[in-house]
């Protein structure tokens, strides 16, 4: 009888491994533990022509032999200790042939250990809707092996696989490659150190916490002749070696595989032609951006008003069912009037997440990074910048920490230093506001005004982040390379659960999160605006008194009067006072400098300031938006807020570095405060210039 | 009275509402973990 033939199954995740394991053994399979680990271990036994058998183990998944994870461990010491009762006879490759180009790092590693090995092909009845066509004998050539096409679906090409393991004898055991090229000194030095060895197993070894027989790491501390690298040179020839191979992988697959996309019949490849096109593909995005934004408008408008007479009822409640007093007035003036400013923003911030979860989901936000990354080159960003930019419209804060998948520091730097001007989600609540008291309600081709305005200023932010990229990328002098990898994933119909829980955790996170801070700056600023020091706070209803004795007021004209005079000398309002001269220009009163100044802690906080100061001495039960909408200009008249002043301040908040927390991460992500007080001085002084710019063109 | 639970009540939440924000954003005290080492506890020792 003649011996079993040791056939290990190895590949990258998901390519139908597990499927080819299956089509071999039948129902002739167990499945148990690696000894000491649990790693799972499934083996079986197959049948094969002229009365021969192969005992087949189906190995873990893996990338690489480079390992990074216990499962990847074990199909490295298997391949490498020979005196194991599963060392291979021949190794059976299995890949996808979609992914053939990474599937083939694997087999080039596999090949250098002089392990006869087969190429399984599978998912080969795909090849015609990919439009996909292999020269086999090429790369059978090239890979100095024996390919099967196979298809474990179809059935096809197992016969064919079963006779090349019978045959392993007949196949080559030559390298693909001389992986040893990356440093021929170094690996030299090695061969003479150990010349019973195998080249590339002692480099397994040394890279990596493996061993063979009894070689192991300490075995080349141990050995005069030869010197070892350190852990970070060691690093560096690890990516030389993987360099080295996608080369040689680049090059075979060129002349050996056709992929023609004209002739494929995929759906997916047919949406990837329309939505990754270099003239479509922009168009499309552009327009599924607008309906985003005409919806996030269109579709929260009547919860927002909802919410907001919510609270202003809410707070006319409590002044008159609790007792009166100055605690009455904290609820009612300055925690509800507050909160309510940042509650209202739910409805629309909700809608924006909800969009952002659907592309994601679909597949679709993946062929916008690989879209944009046509873009992005030429501002001196790579193509996983578009990730942290994206991000960035929810928080800068994730997003720059997103930003550490870039391998180029230069990338990265840049990435860092323009994610916060991308439009985040606590920007718009201010832009929301303002857009409603400035921009006029009427529509142009069905889109409103002001959702063209909300997707304007989502631009100029995206326009600002990748300009000052532009610059710096001219500016800073470091050397770095790049290189940009995607996976697309296929397009599938976004879950409705996986898309409720995103909307719902990203809606806590901004409430949660900025509403504890509002929460607190609101009973600051109530408190500030409602005591003050010396003689024109305290006898206000005196002075006030005195000074109208003449005209004839009602007693609510003169309440109002009061209320006013008690807030400019507040302590609010001194301090107010005190930046007034520095604001002016750009078309501000007091009370927006006091805003702007506490909303250098978040953003949000800029609409929850004003409702408060706004609210302090009001008795009315108003909205927001109406009591920011009556604020008159003490020096030009009019209202406050018009489009003028409206535009400046859109625009000092689309420019400016106001958050702290940023400034925090930025610090942390570039271990350095260099940085992040150059990002915080560049950008403020830009957006104190385009805002004042702004007012003085408008006005 | 009324007056002065009120007043003592705006105090009291201006104060706490000062600590949070010192905390969050000026100055919080490092906690020292009082966990014995053996979970992966970021103690550097894994």
């Amino acid at each position: 009888m003649s011996k079993q033939i040791n056939v290990a199954l190895i590949g990258n995740p998901n390519t139908g491994k597990t499927s080819v394991f299956n089509a071999l053994t039948g129902l002739n399979q167990k499945v148990g533990n690696y000894p000491g680990i649990t790693v799972e271990k499934k083996e079986g036994i197959c049948k094969l022509p002229r009365g021969v058998k192969a005992h087949i183990i189906d190995l873990p998944g893996t990338y690489s032999l480079n390992a990074s994870s216990l499962d990847e461990n074990v199909v490295i010491e298997l391949l490498l200790n020979k005196n194991d009762k599963d060392y291979p006879d021949v190794a059976v490759v299995v890949s996808d042939v979609e992914n053939l180009k990474r599937n083939l790092l694997l087999f080039t590693q596999i090949k250098d250990l002089e392990i006869p090995t087969i190429l399984a092909i599978n998912m080969s009845d795909r090849m015609a809707y990919k439009g996909i066509s292999l020269d086999i004998a090429y790369l059978e050539e090239e890979l100095k092996t024996k390919i099967a096409l196979i298809s474990t679906r179809k059935n096809t090409g197992i016969d064919e696989l079963k006779e090349l393991i019978t045959n392993y004898k007949d196949l080559s055991v030559k390298p693909c490659l001389q992986a040893s090229e990356i440093e021929p000194t170094y690996f030299n030095d090695l061969r003479k150190a150990f010349p019973n060895q195998l080249l590339y197993k002692l480099w397994l070894v040394i890279t990596q916490d493996v061993n063979f027989g009894k070689t192991d790491r300490q075995t080349f501390e141990a050995v005069e002749d030869f010197k070892t690298k350190s852990k970070a040179d060691l690093k560096r020839l690890q990516q030389k070696e993987t360099i080295k191979r996608y080369q040689f992988i680049n090059e075979t697959l060129k002349a050996g595989q056709t992929i023609d996309l004209k002739s494929a019949k995929d759906l997916r490849i047919k949406l990837d032609r329309i939505l990754t096109h270099k003239v479509w593909g922009y168009v499309i995005f552009a327009f599924i951006l607008l309906l985003i934004f005409q919806a996030i408008y269109d579709w929260s408008s009547v919860p927002m008003d909802f919410i907001d007479s919510s609270f202003a009822s809410l707070s006319e409640w409590v002044k008159d069912t609790l007792p009166e007093g100055a605690f009455t007035n904290l609820l009612a003036e300055g925690i509800i009037s507050g909160l309510g400013g940042i509650v209202i923003f739910i409805p629309q911030i909700a809608f924006l997440f909800l969009f952002i979860s659907i592309l994601e989901e679909s597949g679709y936000m993946s062929r916008v990074v690989f879209l944009m990354d046509r873009v992005m080159r030429r501002f001196g960003l790579s193509g996983k910048s578009v990730v942290p930019l994206i991000s960035g419209t929810a928080c800068a804060i994730p997003a720059i920490m997103a930003a550490r998948n870039i391998e180029s520091w230069k990338e990265r730097l840049i990435t860092i230093l323009v994610t916060p001007f991308t439009t985040c989600s606590a920007r718009l609540p201010v832009y929301l506001i303002i857009i409603a008291l400035v921009i006029p309600e009427g529509r142009i081709l069905g889109l409103s005004y002001q959702a063209l305005t909300l997707m304007l200023l989502y631009l100029i932010g995206f326009g600002a982040a990748v300009g000052s990229a532009w610059i710096l990328n001219k500016v800073l002098k470091i050397k770095s390379k790049s290189f940009f990898v995607v996976e697309m994933p296929n397009y599938k119909m976004p879950l409705v659960k996986n898309v409720a829980l995103t909307v719902l955790e990203k809606t806590k996170a901004f409430v949660f999160g900025a509403g504890k801070i509002i929460l607190a700056i609101s009973i600051v600023l109530w408190f500030l605006a409602s005591y003050g020091p010396g003689e024109d706070f305290n006898n206000a209803e005196n002075i006030v008194s005195e000074q109208v004795a003449s005209e004839n007021l009602t007693e609510d004209e003169l309440h109002q009067r009061i209320e006013s005079h008690k807030l400019e000398h507040s302590f609010i309002g001194i301090a107010g006072h005190a930046i007034e001269p520095a604001i002016r220009p750009l078309g501000y009163d007091w009370k927006i400098g006091i805003a702007i100044v506490s909303s250098f802690a978040a953003r949000e906080v800029f609409v929850g300031t004003l409702a408060t100061i706004y609210s302090v001495g009001s008795d009315e039960e108003e909205t927001i938006k109406n009591r920011m909408a009556g604020e008159v200009n003490p020096i030009l008249g009019g209202p406050l807020f018009n489009f003028a002043s409206g535009i400046s301040l859109l625009l000092f908040y689309a420019f400016a570095m106001q958050c702290m927390s940023t400034l925090a991460i930025v610090k942390r992500e570039t271990n350095t405060w260099k940085w992040p007080i150059l990002q915080l001085v560049i950008m403020s002084t830009f957006a104190y210039i385009v805002a004042l710019v702004a007012f003085q063109v408008l006005k | 009275m009324n007056t002065i639970i009120q007043n003592i009540l705006v105090f009291a939440a201006l104060g706490f509402a000062l600590l949070f924000l010192i905390r969050k954003f000026i100055w919080s005290p490092k906690k020292k973990s009082t966990k014995a080492c053996g979970g992966d506890d970021g103690c550097g020792c894994h």
